[in-house]
């Protein structure tokens, strides 16, 4: 199968996707909080969005793997990439709750409110729950082929929100600033631009080497399982015959 | 195992460095001083003097840049002449952030540049929230692996695949 030798080739690399996140990570944050210069407008508050744009741009990078993961399980069925998509689901979770955190926190001191019913943060919170809700189905169902099927019905029907919360801004008239990358170009200046882009480089690849992780952690996991039930059964069956 | 912990500890290292070098730069670019304590200390290289624009000594052309009042903190006020660029929010009883020089002689401030008072406990309470649980998680998720693989070495029925 083409995706078991993608996933077992780019599992090779699992070391670089680490020491590369953790590269691009430290020297966003050095440039990000000691070399790039204040807003005029916002002043030192600004350095919020070097770790919060990140976060929120792997959250939606997440969601997306998601998706193509549950239409690519319903397609062909692929025990291993359900098994990637209960991964990534946790994973975007906690991305889109630190998102919506240090969104909360930059809010204070920009908007003068933690939170307002706004369009992007509506949408995006909406976000969330399909991730809570993709989790408890996860949890909740014994069968685990109906349980799998269900979570990649369930993610691919909140594939809709994705579209909302990427124009929520230009649809709707919103307290969250219009997005800064758009295909009338970047508006930003470079001294801004730089460690953004190695704040999201570095969350990006961040994100793929916990995602192997995980996926890993959750196959063992099972395999633990599926070990000590034969053992169990093994054990049956020693007491039967004596 | 022991090869997950060096690489956290290295980890690690590198965090409190670089919260180092953070920490130096707001001492040194950064951190404000009241007039109070510039009067104290008579620094004479340029700082950042922070305080409330006393009201009705405002005077001067402000809005071409060029302006003399007093400004107050922690009970001590201090004459400042201010020569820079038009500034958008210099008027009295505003609370603001004067860059520039004490001049001991004539016990002037010369400022230069205005800058914005910024609640840096937002800045600080984002990069925590928002990078720490990712290390935590990631460092349980990490040991786990490393345990689990233990467990399924360990149990009876392991045979190489």
């Amino acid at each position: 199968m083409i995706i078991h030798r993608v996933i077992r080739k780019v599992q090779r690399f699992q070391g670089w996707f680490g020491g590369g996140a953790a590269l691009f990570i430290i020297a966003g944050l050095y440039i990000g909080l000691v070399d790039s210069p204040p807003d005029y407008y916002q002043g030192e508050v600004v350095r919020i969005m070097y770790v919060h744009v990140p976060l929120a741009h792997t959250s939606l990078f997440a969601y997306i793997v998601l998706s193509v993961g549950s239409i690519w399980y319903l397609w062909k069925r692929d025990p291993i990439v359900d098994n990637m998509c209960h991964a990534v689901a946790a994973l975007g979770a906690i991305f889109t709750t630190l998102a919506l955190a240090t969104g909360m926190i930059w809010g204070k001191p920009t908007w003068n409110t933690w939170w307002t019913w706004d369009a992007r943060l509506t949408s995006y919170s909406v976000m969330l729950l399909i991730l809570i809700s993709y989790l408890m189905l996860r949890t909740f169902i014994d069968d685990h082929e109906k349980e799998a099927r269900y979570a990649a019905v369930l993610a691919i029907l909140g594939l809709v929100d994705l579209p909302i919360i990427h124009f929520s801004v230009e649809w709707w008239r919103t307290l969250h600033q219009p997005q800064s990358f758009s295909m009338r170009g970047v508006s930003m200046s470079s001294e801004i631009l730089t460690p953004l882009l190695c704040m999201s480089v570095g969350m990006s690849l961040l994100f793929s080497y916990m995602l192997m992780v995980r996926t890993q952690l959750l196959y063992l996991d099972r395999l633990l399982h599926a070990k000590k039930g034969r053992l169990l059964s093994q054990f049956h069956m020693s007491q039967s015959d004596s | 195992m022991t090869s997950l912990y060096l690489r956290w500890g290295g980890l690690l290292i590198v965090a409190v460095g670089l919260s180092m070098l953070t920490y130096n730069h707001y001492q040194q670019h950064l951190s404000t001083v009241s007039p109070h304590q510039m009067k104290e200390q008579a620094p004479r290289q340029e700082i950042r003097l922070f305080g409330m624009v006393r009201g009705g000594t405002l005077e001067g052309k402000v809005k071409a840049g060029d302006a003399t009042f007093e400004l107050m903190g922690n009970d001590t006020s201090v004459t400042v002449h201010y020569q820079g660029p038009p500034p958008d929010n210099l008027r009295e009883l505003k609370t603001l952030i004067l860059i520039g020089k004490w001049n001991p002689s004539d016990n002037i401030f010369e400022a230069r540049d205005i800058g914005l008072v910024t609640n840096y406990g937002f800045v600080i309470g984002a990069y925590l929230i928002g990078l720490i649980p990712l290390a935590i998680f990631l460092f349980a998720m990490s040991r786990r692996v490393g345990l689990l693989y233990e467990e399924i070495k360990e149990s009876k029925l392991y045979q190489e695949e």
